[in-house]
């Protein structure tokens, strides 16, 4: 009965301790560091927690009983949160930027902070980063629009501080706080960031292209100096290798040399003595031709010689003989000749002479006969051509007074004068007008008799008209009496002549 | 609260919000700070004694 007993109570025991283990792990709630537990139902003891008037109480850090069914336990999350801020937004200096940034923040870990944040997000964190997105835009566009670009980039103290500002006070309202805001990234449409970045980015390409073309420079004045010695040290070891190989030719064309050059000296002291040798003989054959051929020939030539002055010396003395004959004979011929030549000269001579005694008598008979007849006859030319002059002198005398008279009487009547005139020239005119025929040898005229007498008709008939025109001219030209004096002067003279030889039959 | 020691991680000044980070609850954080003479500076890294605190992130300091 007692062990009995002592088991029931062992075991009442055991399930009363499984019982109480249960009720306490229903009723235990522990905050895990990163969390705070909201627990509102029963009114806890005052000054347990700051915040009293709402009636709930904050547990962090610990574990809490919580009476199940009366009260209820809520999480609040401390953990780090973040949110995506993505805004067009224009800078202190109006320059348009598309900023991209996050912000970090969590909850408060004051009571304070966890109460607002309780009573505000205790249903809705999920929905925290959308609340603080749209919170956060408006100061994040605040903050870009009171910085530059230059200090958005470079001064994280004044962008922090700027967000502490503007955004610290409106936070704390939430029961939040930011840890940090960070910008991503920034959008630049109209460049600016680029260009900020330009100078510098020429300068730096300006002096990386320097240093480049400076080490190029260096590089390549090193390379061209490297080389020129190498050209020297060529140039050297050429230098040295034509003066080696010179000398080896030098001493291979020596000793290539020698081997002729010893053979040619030899040679030559055959040929000196081959020389020696050969005068040696050439004298010997010398003396034999002496000895043998010339002596003899000397011998026979002299015999000869001799032989042929002798023949030379009768032959001369044999012609000599006969050009002495040839001499008397050719003297005696010609003293022989000579004197008949002379002889006969001799002859001629007296012969010539008597002839020329003969010849120059008569000559000088006839010279003297000529003399005498051409002296009759100059003398009888003399006096005829005396007469001559005289009577020439006196008809011209006369013709001249006559034509004296007859200008003077032309001057008073032409007519008269040309009709004598012409009457005195008439035998002439017809002795003119004949002259053709007798140049005619033979003349033929086909009319006989009565056709020769037509013919002598019609040539004077011409001299009648050749009259009439003398008339004419005349008369045309009667006034100038000078000239009609001068011409019918030309006229007279032919009866003159024709007069003179009746002059001269008159003598 | 008061009476703790911080260091200034933003530079306080007139008219500007600045920022300490002070230990408490066995870790460190910030707080917004305003100096007690509201014309000094305080510049960043200077030791700062908490000498008043608005609940819940804000501490007026002073230099030490």
């Amino acid at each position: 009965m007692d062990n009995q007993t002592t088991y029931v109570i062992i075991g009442a025991a055991v399930v009363g301790v499984l019982f109480l283990v249960v009720l306490f792990k229903a009723m235990w709630r522990v905050a895990e560091p990163n969390e705070a537990l909201i627990i509102s139902g029963l009114r806890h003891k005052a000054g347990t927690t700051t915040e009293q008037s709402l009636g709930f109480r904050i547990v962090t850090g610990k574990g809490t009983l919580v009476v199940p069914g009366v009260q209820t336990v809520r999480r609040l999350s401390l953990d780090l949160r973040q949110a995506e801020l993505g805004i067009e937004c224009v800078t202190h200096q109006g320059i348009p930027l598309g900023v991209r940034g996050v912000v970090i923040y969590k909850v408060g870990d004051d009571f304070s902070s966890i109460a607002n944040s309780a009573r505000r997000f205790l249903d809705q964190q999920a929905q925290m980063d959308h609340r603080v997105h749209n919170v956060f835009a408006g100061h994040l566009r605040a903050i870009v629009g009171s910085m530059t670009v230059e200090e958005m980039i470079r001064d994280r103290e004044k962008l922090t501080e700027l967000t502490r500002a503007s955004s610290g006070v409106e936070m704390e309202k939430l029961g939040l706080i930011v840890d940090s805001l960070q910008i991503q990234e920034i959008e630049d449409p109209s460049g600016y960031i680029r260009n900020l970045a330009a100078p510098h980015t020429a300068s730096v390409q300006r002096e990386a292209r320097i240093a480049q073309a400076g080490a190029d420079r260096e590089a390549t004045e090193a390379e061209q100096v490297a080389e020129a010695q190498k050209a020297l040290a060529r140039r050297d070891t050429s230098i040295k290798q034509a003066g080696y190989q010179a000398e080896v030719d030098q001493a291979t064309a020596l000793a290539q040399q020698a081997g002729p050059l010893s053979e040619a000296q030899a040679h030559q002291e055959v040929v000196v003595q081959q020389t020696k040798v050969a005068e040696l003989e050439a004298q010997r054959e010398e003396q034999r031709l002496q000895a043998t051929v010339r002596k003899p020939a000397d011998a026979q030539a002299y015999h000869q010689v001799t032989l042929a002055k002798a023949e030379r010396d009768a032959r001369v003395a044999a012609a000599e003989a006969r050009r002495q004959e040839v001499e008397l004979d050719a003297a005696a011929n010609a003293h022989k000749v000579k004197l008949t030549a002379e002889a006969h000269a001799e002859e001629v001579k007296v012969a010539a002479a008597a002839d020329a005694q003969h010849v120059k008598v008569r000559a000088e008979a006839e010279a003297e006969a000529t003399r005498a007849v051409g002296q009759a006859e100059a003398d009888a030319r003399q006096a005829k051509g005396a007469a001559d002059a005289t009577a020439v002198r006196a008809a011209g005398m006369a013709e001249a007074d006559s034509i004296k008279a007859r200008a003077d009487a032309l001057a008073q009547n032409q007519d008269a004068v040309i009709g004598q005139e012409l009457a005195k020239q008439w035998p002439a005119i017809v002795e003119a007008a004949a002259k053709p025929f007798g140049a005619v040898d033979q003349l033929i005229v086909l009319n006989g008799a009565q056709g020769l007498s037509e013919v002598l008709a019609q040539a004077l008939s011409q001299g009648a008209t050749g009259l009439k025109m003398a008339r004419g001219l005349l008369s045309n030209s009667g006034l100038s009496g000078d000239e009609a004096a001068v011409e019918s002067n030309g006229h007279v003279e032919v009866p003159a002549a024709t007069t003179a030889p009746e002059a001269d039959t008159a003598e | 609260m008061m009476g703790k020691i911080g260091r200034v991680t933003g530079t306080i000044g007139p008219g500007k919000l600045g920022e300490v980070m002070v230990p408490i609850r066995g870790g460190t954080e910030h707080f917004h700070a305003y100096a007690s003479d509201g014309d000094d500076t305080i510049q960043t890294g200077t030791r700062v004694v908490v000498i008043e605190y608005f609940p819940p992130r804000t501490v007026v300091v002073t230099p030490m």
